[in-house]
């Protein structure tokens, strides 16, 4: 990689290679199996595109954002790249993305919104501008062990395991799901666990109506009695109903692969690290609704250009993010949502039991909060969020302390 | 029976041994980890597991052969090559900083040395930002350039050495001076000829330091292709889980090398530090 | 004629200690040159373009660095999570130097009392000092966990085992090492106390082969035992290899990173008890690429470490040569 810091053309140095080709850089953070998928893709386009080379760039989502940050602030930014959903503003607001409207007119037959599921479509829009191309959504459903249920005897008229559909059911089910085997005093099996925090306190909270920033995104909400009492029922499976363990960190998900916890709230990025755990039998679900409103967390994948690209090489990468999306069938099969609505309502797509099941969430999937401080109002609600779990704060104190400190973010320039 | 005891210490062995297995449980753990296929590893978690079921060698063929997403071959030799030529720029130019410090006179030099002590009290992560800055001007991010050459600004190897030359009689360097050499005369076939120990030990510390430097790597490359083993290590560790099989693999051929240099290299360490001052007279 | 010789070579002599004297001004500098460039361009620009950075309200992605002056300092004065990441991070060096540093004299002092068989266990005691630190804490992590953690495992093992043979003790409850704030730090501290050692081991085995060995034998005759002949000879005759180990071992405490970053990083740990400073000067430069206010954290940092460390050298520089005798009768 040659770093380039100067000059009109932010995107990095070698722009034609030497048989007169275009050479787009294309970044992302699909590591493992997904990168597979997204390769094929890439290297099917080359092959229908002959004019045009692709080098793509796997970045692991660990050090992703590090490296575009960087690149867009110095140089050697990438073509196209991946941004998810609720982190689009962040960019857009500094002005490092390039406007995408008139190109999704450009190529034939044009894109409209009507191509596309309406969530990921609205979250490529910053203060009335397209920034980018949906690609996928990925929601976070629900996995279960189906042999558990099955043993403890929750299953539907043909003998299947029936998975909980609301807060009661969800109670009700779990407490069978927790046992104790080892006659130790305490449980060996659990009914359901915590892994991503901030995730599922997302999709606990927007059921219940609350939200982390009010819809104008200028002050911070969560200590709103809704927001205290989905924090509350979170606490309260934990240390009250006691049908989930104190959540130790990550490794929670490791419980759920080795079969002693029979629930959990993930995305469906996980559903290769359950696939590749031999003996493990799992199924998917929409999230159980615990509150009024349905909801579930979901992340998008959208794909972007950067400021300052040249018009010759802004429709290249556009050939390129338009192929991809046209193409996002394998995608689908490789785990996301597409967002192309002929893509989902195709019978192939419907074929793939646990990302199908995911999708019927799409219609009511929500966000993290899609402004520009996104990324660092986490500092101060991940914790929070913590601190609720392990009982080490009151959902109160904790989401007031939060609140504060989120406003006082939200109040600096 | 009490010569016997004195002897062969029985109870000192066991005490001893006790400790070193203290010492090696995690790493033997680490080690029999790297043998497993990952479903032994989650399904052994939560027991005492030590010996693999089945014993395996994918990890270290995953490790070895998946170049495109672990190029392990390529880090490795990253953080041989960066290792090893930071060892050298330091060792060289602190001997020869060390040399004026300790055995020439000039305008300054005091002041310079304390400045240079000074320095030592800085914490490294202080710098870390300007530091990014500077190479990113330099347009030297993500090369080797980045990660080799900032090593030789430190100031330790300079007091290490300082330390030790001026143990060194001065009578050798007059008896040298006699014989018509100059400064360089001296440093080249006096002062260096009877450091080896010292040097050795700096060699030693630099090149461990080198070896398994952690920030410095994070923030200077980011490419697949340029990073260092420690750091190539981490990407074992995703975002929502851990890869122990491959990771420990990695980490097992992480630590061949540097256990070997150790080993060769022990003795000198020790003899080296001794002779520096440092550890007493 | 030996006379002549003899005014010869004293004139020879002085006329080279002459020409000693004006040549060695600017050698002296040539030699150290190589350096001073690398250090004025590597360490002390940064060192200085660093505080000029703190001076600004700098966000990586922003168009415009505004001059603000002291204004990030005094925020980082008023900002609780700083100041929690001070306390974190004195926790850490309290609890992890003086216990590190009598671990590897302890060990030191095993080592050289072993007749034979020193170099498999001085090897088998440095292992974790080559480890890097990122598998140290991906290991550890998993020895910590809860649950499933190898030391939970064996420490119910040894409890039930030992209630089994009939001990009172309560039944066993799974330490929550890393998910307690009470147990973080302390695990942390365990956990680099196993990785470092080693590291001052080797430095108090070469203090040690520096005793001569007369003295230990003159006491010996005297009729010392090992205990006394620990405190009159040794412990004194360490105490140059001691402040070294000690003053350095207090420098890189301060600048603790790698184990909360691998063991935890984003909140840093269970309400934030594994903050340290250096973490939070990082996360705030490089996750939030708040570089301006980072760049202030870093050099709070930097006045507290001087601080401790001069206060450090002016407690040891006094208790120079006080014979233990005579500070007991003081």
């Amino acid at each position: 990689m040659i770093a380039t810091g100067c000059g009109d053309d932010r995107t990095s140095g070698h722009s034609v290679d030497p048989s007169g080709k275009i050479v787009l850089d294309f970044w992302n953070g699909f590591t493992g199996p997904d990168g597979k998928t997204m390769e094929a893709i890439v290297t099917q386009f080359e092959h229908d595109n002959p004019d045009i080379k692709v080098r793509m760039q796997i970045i692991p989502w660990g050090t992703y954002y590090d490296k575009l940050t960087l690149s867009l602030a110095y140089g050697g930014a990438p073509d196209v790249f991946i941004v998810h959903a609720a982190r689009l503003p962040e960019f857009a607001s500094f002005g490092k993305l390039h406007p995408v409207g008139d190109l999704l007119q450009s190529t034939s037959p044009p894109l409209t919104q009507g191509d596309f599921a309406p969530r990921p479509w609205n979250a490529t829009f910053y203060k009335g501008v397209q920034y980018a191309l949906p690609l996928d959504t990925h929601p976070g459903g629900l996995y279960y062990n189906t042999k558990l249920f099955k043993e403890a005897g929750i299953v539907d008229a043909n003998g299947n395991a029936k998975p909980p559909t609301n807060l009661a059911e969800f109670i009700a089910d779990s407490q069978k799901l927790t046992k104790d085997t080892d006659g130790d005093g305490r449980p060996d099996q659990w009914g359901f666990v915590y892994t991503n925090f901030r995730s599922n306190w997302i999709t606990f909270a927007t059921q219940f109506g609350a939200d982390i920033v009010s819809a104008d995104g200028k002050r911070c909400v969560i200590d709103s009695p809704e927001s205290i009492q989905a924090s509350q029922l979170m606490h309260d499976l934990i240390y009250k109903y006691k049908i989930a363990p104190r959540p130790d960190g990550i490794d929670s998900w490791l419980a759920f692969r080795q079969g002693k916890v029979a629930m959990a709230m993930e995305g469906i990025y996980m559903l290769d690290s359950l696939q590749e755990q031999t003996g493990l039998q799992f199924a998917g679900a929409p999230v159980p609704q615990f509150g009024p409103v349905p909801s579930t967390w979901a992340g998008s994948h959208l794909l972007a250009q950067p400021d300052g690209i040249s018009p010759e090489r802004s429709r290249a990468a556009w050939r390129l993010m338009r192929y991809i999306s046209d193409h996002s069938l394998a995608w689908g099969a490789g785990g996301q949502v597409p967002a192309r609505n002929a893509i989902r309502q195709s019978p192939e797509f419907h074929a793939l039991t646990v990302q199908s099941q995911f999708a019927k969430e799409l219609p009511y999937v929500h966000y993290e909060p899609l402004i520009p401080k996104d990324n660092s109002i986490f500092q101060f609600v991940d914790p929070a969020i913590e601190a609720v779990l392990l009982n080490l704060q009151s959902p109160q104190v904790a989401m007031s302390d939060a609140k504060r400190r989120v406003d006082q973010l939200l109040e600096r320039p | 029976m009490k010569r016997f005891l004195r002897e062969r210490q029985p109870f000192h062995h066991i005490l001893m041994a006790i400790v070193a297995f203290l010492f090696m449980a995690p790493l033997l753990w680490m080690l029999s980890t790297a043998f497993k296929r990952p479903d032994d590893i989650i399904n052994s978690m939560g027991t005492i597991t030590w010996w693999p079921h089945p014993f395996t060698l994918e990890n270290f063929k995953i490790d070895l052969t998946k170049a495109e997403e672990f190029p392990i071959w390529r880090w490795t030799g990253n953080s041989v090559f960066v290792s090893l030529a930071v060892t050298f720029l330091v060792v060289t130019v602190d001997a020869l900083a060390a040399y004026a410090y300790s055995r020439l006179k000039w305008r300054g030099r005091d002041q310079v040395f304390a400045v240079l002590v000074a320095t030592m009290l800085v914490p490294g992560q202080v710098l870390l930002i300007p530091s990014y800055l500077l190479i990113r001007e330099l347009h030297w991010f993500d090369t080797y350039q980045a990660l080799i050459v900032p090593a030789g600004a430190g100031a330790f190897g300079v007091f290490l050495l300082r330390q030790f030359f001026m143990t060194i009689p001065v009578e050798l360097e007059e008896a040298a001076r006699l014989d018509g050499c100059g400064p360089w005369g001296i440093f080249w076939h006096v002062i260096l000829p009877l450091s080896k120990p010292a040097l050795a030990a700096l060699a030693i510390f630099t090149f461990m330091g080198a070896w398994n430097a952690f920030e410095g790597p994070l923030i200077f490359t980011d490419s697949m292709s340029m990073r260092t083993l420690p750091i190539g290590i981490t990407i074992f560790q995703g975002r929502y889980s851990t890869e122990y099989g491959p990771m420990m693999g990695a980490a097992v051929l992480a630590a061949v090398p540097v256990l070997l240099a150790f080993l060769a290299f022990q003795k000198h360490i020790i003899k080296g530090i001794s002779l520096t001052g440092m550890a007493g007279r | 004629m030996s006379a002549t010789i003899i005014a010869q070579a004293e004139q020879a002599k002085s006329t080279s200690a002459v020409v000693k004297r004006r040549r060695t001004t600017s050698p002296g500098l040539l030699f150290a040159l190589p350096h001073l460039i690398l250090f004025a361009v590597f360490l002390l620009a940064p060192t200085i373009f660093g505080f000029y950075i703190s001076l600004h309200h700098w966000h990586v992605l922003a168009k415009t660095h505004p001059y603000v002056g002291m204004a990030n300092y005094s925020a980082a004065l008023t900002d609780d999570i700083f100041w929690l990441a001070v306390r974190n991070t004195f926790y850490f060096v309290i609890l992890a130097v003086p216990a590190g540093n009598l671990v590897s004299l302890l060990l030191a002092l095993g080592l050289n009392s072993l007749r034979r068989g020193q170099t498999v266990y001085k090897v088998m005691y440095y292992m974790p000092v080559i480890i890097s630190i990122a598998v140290v804490a991906v290991l550890w992590r998993w020895l910590y966990n809860t649950e499933i953690g190898l030391l939970n495992v064996y420490l119910k093992g040894c409890v039930t085992g030992l209630r089994h043979i009939g001990l009172p003790l309560p039944p066993f409850q799974p330490v929550p090492w890393l998910s307690d704030p009470k147990f973080a730090m302390p695990s942390i501290a365990l956990m680099s106390i196993w990785w470092g050692a080693g590291g001052n081991m080797i430095l108090y085995l070469a203090g040690l082969g520096n005793i001569p060995d007369d003295y230990m034998e003159a006491a010996q005759i005297d009729g010392a035992n090992a205990w006394q002949r620990f405190w009159a000879i040794t412990w004194p005759l360490l105490r140059p290899t001691t402040l070294f180990c000690l003053v350095f071992s207090v420098l890189g405490s301060f600048q603790i990173f790698g184990q909360s970053y691998v063991l935890y990083a984003p909140g840093s740990g269970p309400a934030r008890s594994a903050l340290t400073m250096a973490l939070y000067m990082y996360q705030q430069g490089f996750s939030e690429y708040e570089i301006g206010y980072g760049a202030a954290v870093g050099y709070l940092m930097f006045a507290l470490v001087l601080v401790f460390t001069i206060l450090q050298f002016r407690l040891f520089s006094q208790r120079d040569d006080i014979q233990p005798k005579a500070r007991r009768a003081a």
